[in-house]
């Protein structure tokens, strides 16, 4: 049996797990004879491994906004490619309702559909669903933070953190993935020490990508929106603090995302 | 094009990052990579897989801008070598850690750690390789040996010649 002649190379392969069955049959028997050989081998295996592990990590990184695909379709086409069905729809209607009576129409205007406008309806009604939730306002407990921050940076491929906010008298109590018309958002909530419930939303923007910080009113619902480099950021409550306090902890989510 | 190029982008990085060691240059290097392939995309061989079409204008690239680096004269990015190793408390036997691994893996020579980084960690086949880096698949296999070889006695503590020059004399 010792006479079966191995090469460097299939040695190598060995190492890597390409050799064919029969070959692989043949170069443990020739390792069966040759401790030292073998052990050779094993060092290289284990360096590699070590090496793997070395650098996986950054493949489970969080993709930056400039090398993620997906945002880099021209935003106008895609915004103008969604929009139209319903604007043909707002025409349609218009044309139906127009013997009608225009006057029904008073005041009338298309709900937005993007910006940090649409962002304002997205992140209230995220707000009134879930903050007054008593049993699961939230997917992932403040306890796993981590594991939550984790979540929402892969699906919004960009690092976010939840913000803290213990400054402003705001303990987190967990948050969860939301679906928008825009994709994923992650929303995040708040309570303070009475109990009254913040939340924070954040998404990806394709229009508005910058935005100054403005307040909001949706239905019982107010606080403020922004976006910054393409992340928009909304914070609403329904405690009726929508001015100046929820103003301060909005400067202040701004100021922790602009550090990270 | 997107859904085929987007899933390959971390390993990308991971190789660019390998090589350049800087997060930011790295990052900006997959960047470029992009740039080139949406550009090109039409000029592609078919023959050829995508992931080897791109690491092989990430390699090139990669190599360019490492030329330029020890043209303009500025150190190779080499961390501290086996200080740093000594000062790390042996866990297991089998266990290297990850700061020595990266600063060895660092001082091999270009053709040995390249290698070593498409076919340990990127997983390309020894033909992939060879179509990356542009050389007979022959030399691909000697310089893998060569690189586990000189790594694997810089990790038992032999000397391998001369330490490793931490600063490329132009």
């Amino acid at each position: 049996m010792s006479d079966i002649s191995v090469t460097e190379a299939e040695l190598q392969a060995h190492v890597d797990g390409r050799l064919a069955p029969d070959r692989e049959v043949a170069v443990a028997a020739w390792l069966a004879a040759r401790p030292e050989e073998a052990a050779r081998l094993l060092a290289y295996r284990s360096q590699r491994d070590a090496l793997r592990r070395a650098l996986d990590p950054i493949v489970d990184e969080p993709l930056p906004p400039a090398l993620d695909l997906r945002l880099r379709e021209a935003p106008r086409a895609r915004w103008f490619a969604r929009a139209r069905p319903a604007f043909a729809a707002n025409v349609a209607a218009l044309l139906l309702l127009g013997g009608a009576g225009g006057w029904m129409l008073r005041g009338w205007s298309a709900p937005p559909t993007v910006g940090t406008a649409a962002l304002a309806r997205e992140a209230a009604a995220s707000y009134s669903v879930y903050a007054s939730d008593t049993l699961h306002p939230v997917e992932i407990a403040a306890s796993q933070r981590g594991a939550l921050d984790g979540w929402i940076s892969a699906r919004l491929s960009r690092p976010i953190k939840a913000p803290d906010l213990r400054g402003a008298g705001l303990e987190l109590i967990g948050g969860r993935l939301v679906a928008s018309e825009h994709g994923p958002a992650g929303l995040y909530l708040y309570r303070y020490a009475d109990g009254g419930r913040v939340a924070v939303y954040v998404r990806p923007m394709q229009v508005d990508r910058t935005d100054k910080m403005v307040p909001r009113k949706e239905g019982g619902v107010r606080g403020w929106t922004w976006a910054d480099n393409g992340m928009g950021f909304g914070i609403f409550s329904g405690n009726g603090d929508g001015g100046d306090t929820l103003h301060n902890v909005a400067d202040m989510i701004r100021t922790q995302f602009e550090r990270t | 094009m997107i859904s085929l190029v987007q899933p390959l982008i971390p390993a990308l990085r991971r190789y660019a990052r390998a090589l350049l060691r800087d997060r930011e240059d790295a990052d900006d290097l997959v960047q470029d990579v992009l740039e080139r392939a949406i550009a090109r995309w039409a000029q592609r061989r078919e023959a050829a897989s995508v992931r080897a079409w791109l690491f092989t204008i990430l390699h090139n690239l990669a190599l360019d801008r490492l030329r330029q680096g020890k043209r303009r004269g500025t150190a190779e990015p080499i961390d501290t070598l086996p200080e740093g190793r000594l000062a790390t408390p042996a866990r297991q036997d089998a266990a290297i850690a990850r700061d020595d691994i990266l600063a060895l893996v660092a001082a091999l020579p270009e053709e040995q750690r390249t290698v070593m980084l498409l076919v340990g960690v990127e997983e390309l086949s020894y033909a992939e390789a060879a179509l990356i880096l542009d050389v007979p698949m022959g030399t691909v296999m000697s310089r893998l040996s060569r690189a586990r070889e000189r790594l694997r006695r810089m990790l038992a503590g032999e000397s391998v010649g001369a330490r490793p020059a931490l600063r490329i004399v132009s």
